[in-house]
């Protein structure tokens, strides 16, 4: 329940801002930030607590009784972490959003509670114990994503980032919602935890759906072009959803499946494609880039392919490396994008050839960023450097071409991250281009505070190395029993990994020495052309297809619905039985039948609205005939009273219309009338198909006897509308009433606008005075 | 339920059609008023075969009557209906005062959106 709890207070935190925020003046803005800051308190308290108890707790809420559809959470030592780094995370965003916003800013309101809206969702995403949850929290974060990247949504290449973004990441739910359809079909169950390993056709098209669907929401190859686009999102979005957590889905989805996808054959190539893939590529973008906030995202990218390639490695010390890179990165990845944030708002550019003498200018965020930058970089003594170590260790763990590749892979991505984070402090607090010294605005102490915070924590995980990793190990034990035995180690001594670390550090730092005097601007990534054409085909493909399919005509709208109902009855076809049909009740139905179909013929062939008005009145009184030979006084005596005020009506409304209809082209009358006489038959063939089978007898005896004995009168029909059906009946009438006050305000509208009552008269609308009184008679 | 008038309801239910899917409104009216005796003859039709009137004092036996259920519901039926082709023929008159005439126009949203996508290629 608890879990729900939390969940609720991110809700009813969002009610307050949204209240709040519209109506407050007297409190700064900012104040919606410490308000969005409580439930993501609240939750990282909650996460503590999880991870502090050896049982877990669960809750479930059924969703869909009978379809097996729960809400379900659970919070064990995995999803506890999780949820602490993105809770613990999401309390320090808020309060950098105070110090990066002003407080003139525009739209905090929303912002904040849309960002804490993709908070809750987000731990709801990591705390979830169904397949279903898993997808319904996914899906919410790609919406709360699209929304924080578009938030300054007047700008034009916003909204197409934020686009690229929802493309992008929403495929991958429906690529997702595949897959686990795929898995639920079989009998592994949805809980989490305990899907059990599958292996065939159908779990390796669910392996890829899964790993496709990762992908896109990690950033990797070739879905990652949304990822640099979404830096148009403030800063404090970016840190947030861009570094430490919603990217991070796509890996978290990787270690939960991969237990039951691990024996699939394509689980583990299509995994370390992506990620060795992503980590190359997304360096090599890191080392291209002269927007500093765009070396961080490919940076992002660089390091999700390392989580995602480690952890579709499936083995106990692969498990365990990739979730103790996953919480190192949460803490750095958020400093280094809060500093950028900071140098963005003090100085007003991110342009790294644009800062110079930042180094003395800005030393707190110059500090922050060297030992982030050197948490990333897998440097000791920082909690990067054992979880690096632990990625080459369950590289070299692995046997056959497993092993080359990923070795090769992450020492080679490795190298490639060292030069680019060398290259990101060296070009960033460097000298800019012209040797200017960039004019920095006063220090602001929220970001101050946090960003020292993420930074202190970089050390701190590598003094309390123990105690994280005993934290990764409880987690890790879930996805994998085999990582029991391993722990985070402070140093290694001189052990094949410690010395493949050594060797990557050398050979990374001289190359982003030197890559960080070529500072040429590179102007769009690779391949985010090609995305956006693909984007804009998609949506004019919509808009096309909506201009054809929604064209305006009323009347092709119309005959398209009656096209699909008249489908409907081919079924009741071989329904009907012609011996059981009676073809009629007495020689003087057909007669009158041959009245009405005349008249309704009529309505159409007779040139002119007049005549078309009097053959409606035939088929009315042709109807009164039937009701009669039926055996039903009460129906024709009522239609009788309603035609003549129908004709009368007409007569006078349709005197004030144009004596004749416009004629109409050949083609469409006939395709009309295809249509209509389709419908036709179709309404007959269901009747027919539905006479054919008479479902016994109707207890005519018990409506008689009860009418007069309870119901107090002789008239049957009459007692079933005012006693048994009184209700509906007094409905009716107010129906009538309704019609009648709407007739009379068009008809004094009409005089009120034109200044004279040439067009409609009282008369017009005085005859639904009559409706009522003939309803009254009726039903006495 | 008896095969002529199973075969009346198809054509009402054909001519209302035809009618409902033109473009003058005073048509549609009409359209809509047939469409509406098919339902009715449909609801009557349905009741089984014809009977004595559903009237509990001149009955001889309760067994002839005809089934005064579906008569019941065909009255709120008709009076419905009734309203309904009173308040479209107010419509149609009102159109017609600020149109000139009584057409269903193309509805402007959607031929605009059209018009964009033409525009575009």
């Amino acid at each position: 329940m608890l879990l729900w709890v939390v969940l609720g207070a991110h809700l009813a935190g969002i009610g307050l801002i949204m209240f709040a925020g519209g109506t407050q003046r007297r409190l700064d803005a900012r104040a919606v930030f410490v308000v969005a800051a409580l439930p993501a308190l609240f939750a990282t308290g909650a996460s503590i607590r999880g991870l502090s108890q050896d049982t877990a707790t669960t809750s479930r809420v059924a969703w869909v009784e009978g379809l097996d559809l729960v809400l379900a959470l659970r919070l064990d030592a995995l999803s506890a972490l999780l949820g602490l780094i993105v809770a613990g995370i999401g309390v320090l965003v808020f309060v950098y959003s105070a110090g990066y916003f002003t407080e003139s800013s525009a739209g905090l309101a929303r912002f904040a509670a849309t960002l804490s809206g993709f908070s809750a969702s987000m731990i709801g995403l990591v705390w979830s114990d169904s397949i279903w949850t898993l997808f319904v929290f996914w899906e919410l974060t790609s919406i709360t994503s699209f929304l924080l990247v578009g938030h300054k949504h007047v700008d034009e290449a916003v909204q197409r980032s934020a686009r690229r973004a929802l493309l992008i990441t929403a495929s991958g739910g429906l690529a997702l919602l595949a897959g686990l359809l795929l898995i639920a079909d079989g009998d592994t169950g949805i809980a989490l935890r305990d899907l059990e390993p599958t292996t065939g056709t159908a779990a390796t098209v669910a392996a890829a759906l899964v790993l496709i669907a990762a992908a896109t929401k990690s950033a990797q190859i070739p879905f990652h072009v949304w990822l640099p686009g979404a830096m148009a999102a403030p800063t404090p979005v970016s840190a947030y959803l861009h570094s430490a957590t919603m990217v991070k889905a796509g890996v978290i989805a990787v270690a939960l499946f991969g237990p039951i996808f691990k024996d699939t054959d394509v689980w583990q190539p299509l995994g370390i494609a992506f990620g060795l893939g992503s980590m190359i590529w997304g360096a090599i973008g890191a080392l291209r880039h002269v927007d500093a906030k765009l070396i961080l995202a490919w940076g992002t990218i660089s390091q999700l392919g390392l989580m995602i390639a480690v952890l579709a490695t499936g083995s106990a010390k692969a498990t365990f490396a990739g979730i103790s890179i996953l919480v190192a990165h949460a803490i750095f990845k958020a400093a280094l994008f809060m500093v950028v944030g900071e140098i963005d708002v003090r100085t007003g550019t991110r342009d790294v050839r644009k800062l110079g003498g930042l180094r003395t200018s800005m030393p707190v965020a110059f500090w922050v960023c060297v030992v982030s930058g050197a948490s990333m970089a897998g440097i000791p003594p920082l909690l990067g450097f054992p979880a690096k170590e632990a990625a080459l260790e369950a590289a070299l763990g692995v046997d056959g071409w497993q092993r080359v590749v990923l070795l090769v892979g992450v020492v080679g991505g490795s190298v490639l991250t060292v030069a680019y984070t060398t290259r990101f402090v060296l070009t960033v607090f460097g000298p800019s281009d012209s040797g200017e010294v960039t004019d920095v605005a006063p220090r602001r102490l929220p970001i101050t505070a946090v960003t020292t915070l993420l930074a202190a924590a970089s050390i701190v995980g590598f003094v309390a190395l123990d105690w994280v990793g005993d934290g990764v190990r409880s987690a890790a034990v879930l996805l994998n029993p085999g990582s029991e035995v391993y722990s985070l180690i402070r140093w290694p001594g001189l052990k094949t990994a410690f010395v493949l670390s050594m060797v990557i550090i050398a050979a990374g730092i001289p190359l982003g020495w030197f890559l960080s005097r070529r500072t040429d601007d590179i102007p769009r990534p690779l391949g985010a052309d090609g995305a956006d054409r693909l984007v804009d085909e998609v949506l004019s493909g919509a808009r096309r297809i909506t201009g054809r399919v929604q064209h305006g005509s009323l009347p092709v709208y119309l005959m398209t619905a009656v096209v699909v109902a008249s489908a409907a009855s081919v079924p009741f076809i071989a329904a009907i039985d012609v011996d059981a049909l009676r073809w009629t009740d007495g020689a003087v139905v057909p007669a009158l039948g041959v009245l009405i179909v005349a008249g309704a013929i009529g309505t159409v062939r007779i040139p002119g609205r007049l005549g078309a008005a009097l053959g409606l009145g035939s088929v009315g009184f042709g109807m009164a005939g039937v009701f009669v030979a039926q055996g039903a006084p009460d129906l024709a005596l009522t239609q009788l009273l309603v035609e003549t005020v129908v004709v009368v009506a007409f007569v006078i409304g349709l005197g004030r219309l144009s004596a004749n209809f416009p004629p109409v082209g050949y083609v469409w009358r006939t395709l009309r009338m295809v249509v209509a006489t389709g419908l036709g038959a179709a309404v007959s063939i269901g009747l027919a198909g539905a006479a054919s089978k008479p479902s016994g007898s109707a207890p005519v005896s018990d409506f008689v006897d009860e009418a007069a004995a309870t119901g107090g009168g002789n008239n049957v029909v009459n007692v079933i509308l005012t006693d048994v059906r009184a209700l509906d009946t007094f409905g009716e009438v107010v129906v009538l009433v309704a019609v009648a006050v709407g007739i009379v305000a068009l008809a004094q509208s009409g005089r009120a606008g034109a200044g004279d009552d040439t067009d409609l008269d009282p008369e017009g609308a005085d005859p639904e005075g009559t409706p009522a009184r003939s309803v009254d008679e009726v039903a006495s | 339920m008896s095969g002529v008038l199973i075969l009346v309801v198809g054509a009402l239910t054909a001519i209302g059609t035809y009618l409902v899917t033109s473009r003058a409104l005073s048509r549609i009216v009409l359209g809509f008023a047939l469409l509406g005796h098919a339902a009715v003859l449909a609801l009557v039709t349905a009741g089984g075969r014809a009977g004595d009137p559903p009237l509990a004092d001149r009955l001889e036996t309760s067994a002839d009557a005809a089934d005064p259920l579906p008569q019941a519901l065909s009255l709120t039926a008709i009076v419905i209906s009734f309203g309904l082709t009173l308040f479209l023929l107010a419509l149609a008159g009102r159109q017609r005062q600020l149109s000139g005439d009584d057409l269903v126009e193309d509805d402007i949203e959607d031929r605009r959106i059209a018009e964009h996508t033409e525009a575009e290629q």
